[in-house]
């Protein structure tokens, strides 16, 4: 017996490129935007604080969605659940026990973090398209036993009236902190997590997730982990809109018009995409803004333009664009460069 | 007998449930798709039947007459232009394109009809009854119960006895496999949603003859049918329909605890079927 021997070969030394000049232009435009949101106070009137502050709520609840549809398959349309389920936390803890309401943003995220692990192990037995259906349901039943609870005053909802003992301005710094924490936490994060080891097993997982299964990406726990990360980011952007009304009642804790908007700003943008998430959401902020005032038939093109995407563009407008020009602005792709031949 | 009345009312409540969930449940039997717009084609379908009715003073019989075939030249179209281009392993695409048809659907009604509740005029055969030992029985819901029992029976028998049956199973259980043996399956599949929601049709009548429906009333619609289809086990059509009854006697011993309960009972019952028999009550379990 004699064993093989094999050549002795060198791993050639190469570079691990992980950045490029349009990601370099794109972070430091992201860095300066967060900075600008964050300051917002020193710049911007209440009315445009409120306008960003929608807008960065769009932004959060969609890349929560795209990582939920976009990664893990997970079709939800029922992320509105935990969006008023902190929404609610936080009127609860600031109101009714006199939490100061900053801190309580945060405090009330534990809600939708406790409530996703039991309904992920229910619903995650529904198959494919009926665990959509399945997340709808789960919303139903959070309005419905919002209206029955005594300690969110049943269908009457609750106002925040503890916002009064601070003065505007020290509201409008809150909020821009709290939108520009939302941004990093909710697209950064993501951003992140995407950079990471666990990002490979996400795109993976996105690609096909029985292959991914056989490489050794546990599909099932990763699957798990999103949802929950996903309600909690949810859950973050729910607690800001609702401290900004100042009110909540079941109706508008928990509208499927969330889902909506999500679905939108993903399909239209590009799903599976931090840029198309960015896109989408500037498109629908300003559709809102000029289209908002036709109603019903504004939200019929939507619809319709809904429908269109998921039909013919399958990518949506980011996988238009990176076809043709390759120039991401958050690259997550690991580039292989030989220093010699350069 | 407070119960008993509860208990024969929701199996009457349950025979209106049946019509939604029997389309639903052929639908994703057979392509694994789930229409969001399910909801709102019944909506649809009851508000054109209504505006027909005032226009012509048309009976409810032949408003049936009239929307039957409508739902099922609808159904036919919806196939052919969306859902044949989205049908797939991946549920995503179905979800999303349905999901907008849904938006745009309830949207273009509230358009044309306004957010008001309407309601089909039946001639009085709405208010009629029947007293069986002691517990009135309406009319009308018996004849939903009997359409619902019909319908059930009938789309059973057609997937047992037909050729257009057999090639339904076929496709459902591999499209690959069926379609080796000559069957073609976008044929198949259009027949299919035109049989579903051809009930649909049915349903819409109904519907507004029971109670009123508003552009808006869509999403629930949908919502019940999903939960009966879950509750009674997917596969079986009689799965749904028994799936049906459960949610309805739920919901009507839910309003008699409390008026704001009764909703919330199905969805709980609907819950508890989901954490303890995910298979549903009356279907097989699958390995």
């Amino acid at each position: 017996m004699s064993a093989i021997s094999f050549a002795t070969t060198e791993a050639p030394e190469v570079l691990v490129q992980r950045q490029t000049s349009s990601g370099r232009i794109a972070m430091t435009l992201a860095v300066l935007g967060v900075v600008a949101v964050a300051t917002m106070p020193w710049w911007a009137s209440t009315g445009t604080i409120r306008s960003i502050l929608v807008l960065c709520c769009y932004i959060a609840v969609a890349q929560m969605w795209n990582l939920l549809a976009g990664y893990a398959g997970l079709v939800s349309v029922g992320q509105q659940a935990f969006m008023g389920a902190a929404g609610y936390a936080l009127f609860v803890l600031a109101q009714t026990y006199g939490v100061n309401p900053f801190a309580a943003v945060f405090l009330s995220l534990l809600v939708p973090a406790v409530l996703a692990v039991p309904l992920y192990l229910l619903l995650h037995r529904l198959d494919g398209p009926y665990f959509s259906i399945g997340t709808w349901v789960v919303a139903e039943v959070f309005r419905l036993v919002a209206s029955n609870l005594p300690i969110v005053n049943f269908g009457a909802g609750m106002s925040l009236r503890v916002m009064k003992d601070y003065s505007a301005f020290e509201r409008n710094v809150a909020m821009s902190l709290l939108c520009a924490a939302m941004l990093l936490l909710t697209v950064g994060g993501s951003y992140w997590l995407l950079r990471s080891r666990y990002g490979l097993a996400l795109i993976a997982m996105r690609d096909n997730p029985v292959a991914a299964a056989s490489q050794g990406v546990n599909v099932a726990k990763l699957r798990f982990l999103i949802y929950v990360a996903s309600a909690v980011g949810c859950g973050l952007a729910g607690a800001i809109y609702f401290m900004a009304q100042l009110r909540i009642t079941p109706g508008s804790a928990f509208d499927p018009m969330w889902a909506n908007v999500a679905i939108f700003i993903v399909m239209v943008g590009g799903i599976g995409s931090i840029e198309g998430v960015l896109i989408g959401a500037l498109i629908f902020f300003i559709a809102d803004r000029w289209f908002g005032e036709y109603g019903a038939t504004y939200f019929v093109v939507l619809g319709l333009m809904t429908l269109l995407v998921a039909l013919y563009a399958r990518t949506g407008i980011w996988g238009l664009i990176s076809k043709r020009w390759d120039a991401p602005w958050f690259p997550i792709r690991r580039k292989l460069v030989d220093p010699n031949r350069q | 007998m407070q119960w008993f009345d509860a208990l024969v009312q929701g199996i009457l409540l349950g025979g209106m449930y049946a019509q939604y969930a029997l389309g639903m449940a052929l639908m994703f039997g057979v392509m694994r798709i789930v229409n969001i717009s399910h909801g709102d084609l019944v909506i649809l379908l009851s508000l054109i039947g209504i505006s027909m009715a005032t226009a012509w003073g048309l009976a409810p019989v032949s408003v049936l007459i009239i929307l039957v075939p409508l739902a099922v030249l609808m159904g036919w179209v919806l196939q052919k232009l969306v859902l044949n281009r989205v049908v797939g392993s991946d549920p995503l695409p179905s979800l999303i394109a349905t999901f907008g048809l849904s938006i745009a659907l309830q949207n273009l009604m509230l358009q044309i009809w306004s957010a008001n509740s309407r309601s089909l005029p039946g001639h009085g055969i709405e208010s009629q009854s029947i007293e069986i030992g002691g517990i009135y029985i309406g009319l009308l819901p018996l004849i939903v119960l009997a359409v619902a029992t019909g319908l059930t029976w009938g789309v059973d028998l057609m997937l047992k006895h037909t050729r257009f049956g057999r090639a339904l199973r076929a496709a459902s259980s591999d499209v690959e496999a069926a379609a080796m043996t000559g069957i073609n399956p976008r044929a198949v599949y259009a027949l299919a949603t035109a049989v579903a929601v051809g009930i649909l049709g049915f349903a819409a009548v109904f519907q507004s003859l029971r109670s009123t429906v508003a552009p808006a009333d869509g999403p629930a619609q949908l919502i019940y049918a999903f939960e009966a289809v879950i509750i009674g086990g997917m596969g079986a059509v009689w799965g749904a329909f028994l799936g049906s009854m459960v949610l309805g006697i739920s919901q009507a011993i839910g309003f008699r605890i409390d008026p704001g309960f009764g909703v919330l009972a199905g969805h709980i019952v609907f819950l508890i079927v989901l954490a303890t028999r995910p298979q549903g009550l009356f279907g097989k379990a699958s390995t």
